[in-house]
């Protein structure tokens, strides 16, 4: 091999490299990490990255340098070199990859370890999930919100559980993910960083309402923290605090609490729905609660909606009820 | 040239006329045994229901589970005459091992029932498979057409989610692997000098068992319910509370699955006991060692998937409590055994397209193979692995935490014998004398499809990053560059290399370019945004997604409608070559292995001698070196053969 083809495969791979390396550091590709843990996940990227893009600029040099130069033409009948291998180099593609590779395992399980580490004081949450939403309680202070607010700065851990299917609770900022599975319970750690609003993502397809199944995660100081603890503790039992700690809210649309969720049936017009039915309105919305299925609004399908609200305490059914009567404007 | 030996009969079937066409095995006997068959079934449940006093007597999920799912496809699998030489051998009635009047294909109509030639079934599996690859992609453009703009527009979720599982399903179990099946049926018995398979009439029951599994899938769209929406992955608990459609799911799997499972059988005992004088191990062409590994792989691992649907199934329909959390049951359980299979299953639909890529590159570059024997090994080396990274499916399914490292090096270090296999075919390829017809081209996209798809297998390996990007359009994208750039580039490869050989006739080598130049674009165009979508924050299987995406998912969508419109090149090219293309000549090629060393297409016993097996299958530019050797000449001395 001449040095001349060397240099002409040489310049191709740093051509394709810097191409790729361009693409890599131009175009945005993680979300603006919001927790400790993304930041960790980000470096194990970057190091994946690098690697990655020598090993395409390799390929793409040495494919690129032969199609051009060992093209033969198509009367060309003759034979290549009978070249059968080569004891070194094979040796070394098989030793080379599996020392990246190792590289990358060690990076990673640091990465995953450190991840997994709560530390001594953790704000303690359980998410419990179910067809079509996010429930969020705070053990400690005996608060259950549809809404995850986080202190910044300060680890969480989260329990979380299911009711019904496998559910996957994701927030791309936070870049940590865990199957929230009936019958038994998983943890993860958060580690906010950053103050602002990001989306809370169901990533396991649960039903028919998966793609609707989110909510969002607040981080704020702590003073707020414990502030917002306080308000939710005090309100804690009246329907319009159910209505959220439910989860109603992620498919209702309700004028009185706020939400504009499209999955289910508006509840402002629920006056007239219980009309349609023939029911008084507080009977109908009871009704409608225990039994799901039985009526189904124009436009909407049958088993959406779970029937594990039957659960409820009579007590917050009859708050719930209430609040969704009288939210209705009337 | 004669195929008749003198002491077996090769006459095709007469075709019976009168009362006895509807007693005679064909699509007319099955048409009325189908129902027959589910009339027993049907029968068998209302008694056993009577007996036992269940209430209602008429139960239609288990009806059709028992009738529709399992004894009618018996009845049309008897009624096109596939068990009638078994059940007369059972009865006692007079049969002979070497009948060979279902052998063979001397008219059309011969492709259209039970045919023992693997030539003619391996003709039959491409054919069927390509059907399915045609509804199957006309599934995905139907839901991409959905995700063009946010929001729903043309359909609910339950269609959705239906359209998202039957397309998988279809690509996975009635396209890839049963198309790598049908290339290597009708290629490994002629590359191992064999006059066929080693069960031909098991290898007939075989392809007929896959078209119940894909009518099966199709029909459950009629289901009341809808089709089987929880993923091709079906995962409890959803899949056990789901409707009709997933227990058709759960049944459609098992014919596809047994159907797998009986071709790999076969296919190891023929590769085993039915090479040629001479064929050792070391000599058989790295395409037949890659169906060995595949084999291998099918034997072992698809009775695992197999499992996970009856529990599935028994959970549904028999209230047993295998995935019910609240009776005692483990929803892990599922995914553990489900990834024993569906990881390796990955293997099984990429080890054959390395086979065929080996064949394409050294052909095409005239020159040996690099490292044959390490090429051999390292799919050896994937297999063994390949059974040992299924929990990397479940980094974030809260299995045993302990279990994640370990998982992540297995999972890692496949890159070893795969990269092996990279280098190895770049190494063939160095100083040779490169040809670029259209399976080298298809041959070569895949190598740099693959090489970005195995990238991306190494990001999801690393456990940290893989908890961001597990179960978003980031694996949507890996899925499809490992799937569609790796396997489905490697099948038309395979198509366009073996097509002189089937068919006896050439394909517009134009044509070949245009289809591959438009698939490898629309291709990239469709699936390398998905990558940077799921990092940013799109779950997949959503009907809906955040406004944000919506420009980006209409580029993916109409670039994944030019993908579908590439195809159309590529069928029209098959049809009209396959019924007037320019006659081939048996080697148009110049390769050494033993299919190219007969005519195209081959005789009805592939050789009328068996060959002599006296070197390598890659001995380009080695002087006077041979393969085989034939009477009618040195066979793989690279002579011009005319038909």
């Amino acid at each position: 091999m001449r040095r001349g083809s060397i240099l002409r495969m040489v310049t191709i791979g740093v051509v394709a490299g810097v191409v790729t390396a361009l693409v890599a550091v131009l175009v945005p590709w993680l979300p603006t990490s919001a927790s400790e843990e993304m930041d960790r996940i980000e470096a194990v990227f970057w190091f994946t990255t690098v690697i990655s893009i020598v090993i395409f600029a390799l390929v793409t040099a040495v494919l690129v340098y032969m199609v051009v130069k060992f093209r033969a033409s198509p009367d060309d009948e003759s034979d290549g070199p009978p070249i059968h291998g080569h004891t070194g180099l094979e040796i070394a593609w098989t030793a080379f990859p599996a020392a990246i590779v190792t590289a990358i395992a060690i990076v990673s399980a640091v990465a995953l370890s450190r991840n997994g580490d709560a530390g001594t004081n953790p704000v303690r949450v359980r998410v419990v999930a179910q067809q079509f939403a996010w429930k969020f309680e705070y053990p400690g202070a005996g608060v259950t919100s549809g809404r995850l607010v986080l202190p910044v700065g300060r680890s969480t851990e989260l329990e979380l559980g299911s009711v019904d299917v496998i559910h996957s609770f994701w927030v791309p900022e936070f870049g940590q993910k865990s199957d929230a599975v009936p019958g038994i319970k998983t943890r993860l750690v958060i580690t906010p960083t950053r103050l602002g609003t990001f989306p809370v993502i169901c990533t396991e397809l649960c039903g028919l309402g998966h793609a609707t199944m989110r909510t969002e995660v607040q981080v704020v100081q702590q003073k707020e923290f414990d502030a917002w603890l306080a308000e939710q503790k005090a309100g804690a039992g009246a329907g319009g605090a159910l209505f959220v700690a439910q989860g109603c809210g992620a498919c209702h649309a309700l004028a009185a609490a706020g939400t504009d969720a499209q999955v289910g049936p508006s509840l402002d017009g629920v006056a007239k729905a219980a009309a349609t039915a023939g029911l008084p309105v507080a009977e109908f919305v009871r009704e409608s609660i225990l039994e799901p299925d039985k009526v189904i609004a124009a436009g909407y399908s049958k088993g959406v909606m779970p029937g594990t609200f039957a659960g409820l305490p009579k007590d917050q059914l009859e708050a719930l009820v209430a609040f969704v009567v009288g939210g209705k404007g009337s | 040239m004669t195929t008749d030996t003198g002491h077996v009969t090769h006459e095709g079937p007469a075709p019976a006329r009168g009362l006895r066409r509807v007693t005679a095995p064909g699509f007319l006997r099955a048409a009325w045994m189908a129902p027959l068959f589910f009339g027993i079934g049907l029968g068998l449940v209302v008694f056993f229901r009577r007996l036992a006093g269940w209430d209602p007597v008429f139960d239609w999920t288990i009806i059709v589970a028992v009738g529709a799912l399992t004894t009618a496809p018996f009845g049309f699998l008897g009624g096109i005459g596939v068990f009638d030489y078994w059940l007369r051998y059972v009865s006692g009635a007079p049969t002979r091992p070497e009948d060979h009047s279902s052998h063979g294909a001397r008219r059309w109509q011969d492709y259209f029932r039970v045919n023992t030639d693997h030539k003619v079934i391996g003709v039959q599996y491409l054919v069927t498979t390509f059907a399915f690859f045609i509804i199957g992609g006309l599934l995905a453009m139907f839901f991409r057409a959905e995700l063009a703009r946010p929001g729903l527009q043309y359909m609910d979720s339950q269609t959705y989610n239906g359209l998202v599982s039957a397309h998988a399903v279809l690509m996975i179990f009635l396209f890839i692997i049963p198309a790598f099946a049908g290339l290597a049926n009708f290629v490994v018995p002629l590359m191992l000098g064999a006059p066929d398979m080693a069960f031909p009439r098991l290898n007939a029951l075989s392809f007929w068992l896959l078209p119940i599994a894909g009518i099966m899938f199709i029909s459950s769209f009629l289901a009341p319910g809808g089709a089987f929406a929880a993923g091709w992955t079906g995962y409890p608990s959803l899949a056990s509370g789901a409707p009709l459609g997933q227990t058709i799911f759960n049944l459609g799997v098992q014919w596809a699955g047994a159907s797998s499972i009986l071709t790999a059988l076969n296919f190891l005992v023929t590769i085993i006991t039915m090479r040629a004088p001479g064929m050792t191990f070391w000599r058989m062409p790295l395409l037949v060692w890659a169906n060995f590994t595949t084999s291998l792989l099918v034997v072992i691992a698809t009775p695992f998937i197999a499992g996970s649907q009856f529990f599935v199934l028994f959970d549904r329909v028999l209230h047993t409590n295998f995935f019910n959390p609240s009776e005692g049951g483990y929803v892990l359980g599922y995914q553990h055994i489900f990834w024993f299979y569906s990881h390796p299953a990955v293997y099984i639909m990429m080890l054959p397209g390395f086979g065929i890529v080996s064949e394409v590159i050294a052909v095409f570059s005239r020159k040996p193979i690099f490292g044959y024997r390490l090429m051999a090994l390292s799919l050896m080396g994937i297999l063994v692995l390949g059974f040992s990274v299924w929990a990397h499916h479940m980094f974030v399914a809260g299995m045993a935490p302990w279990l994640r490292v370990p998982m992540m090096v297995s999972t890692l270090l496949i890159a070893v014998p795969t990269g092996i296999k990279i280098f190895s075919w770049l190494a063939t390829m160095w100083e040779g004398r490169l040809h670029f017809n259209t399976p080298m081209l298809f041959a070569l996209g895949f190598i740099s499809m693959f090489v970005l798809g195995g990238l991306s297998g190494i990001y999801l390996g690393s456990v940290p990053i893989d908890i961001h990007a597990s179960d978003t359009y980031f694996i949507v994208a890996h899925i499809h560059y490992v799937l569609f750039g790796g396997s489905v580039l490697t099948i038309f490869a395979g198509i366009y290399y073996w097509f002189p050989k089937m068919t006896g006739r050439m394909y517009n080598e134009r044509l070949g370019k245009v289809h591959f130049w438009l698939t490898f674009v629309s291709f990239n165009l469709t699936f390398f945004p998905m990558h940077w979508l799921g990092l940013r924050g799109m779950p997949r299987r959503v009907s809906d997604y955040a406004d944000r995406f919506g420009d980006l998912n209409l580029v993916i969508t109409i670039s994944s409608f030019a993908l579908g419109a590439s195809t159309v090149v590529f069928f029209y090219n098959i049809i009209t070559s396959w019924a007037r293309g320019p006659i081939a000549v048996s080697n148009p090629w110049r390769s050494m292995t033993l299919e190219w060393q007969v005519s195209s297409p081959p005789p009805i016993f592939n050789f009328d001698e068996i060959p002599q097996v006296v070197g390598g299958p890659y001995e380009y530019g080695v002087p006077g070196a041979r393969h085989a050797v034939m009477s009618g000449g040195a066979a793989g001395a690279l002579q011009e053969t005319h038909p």
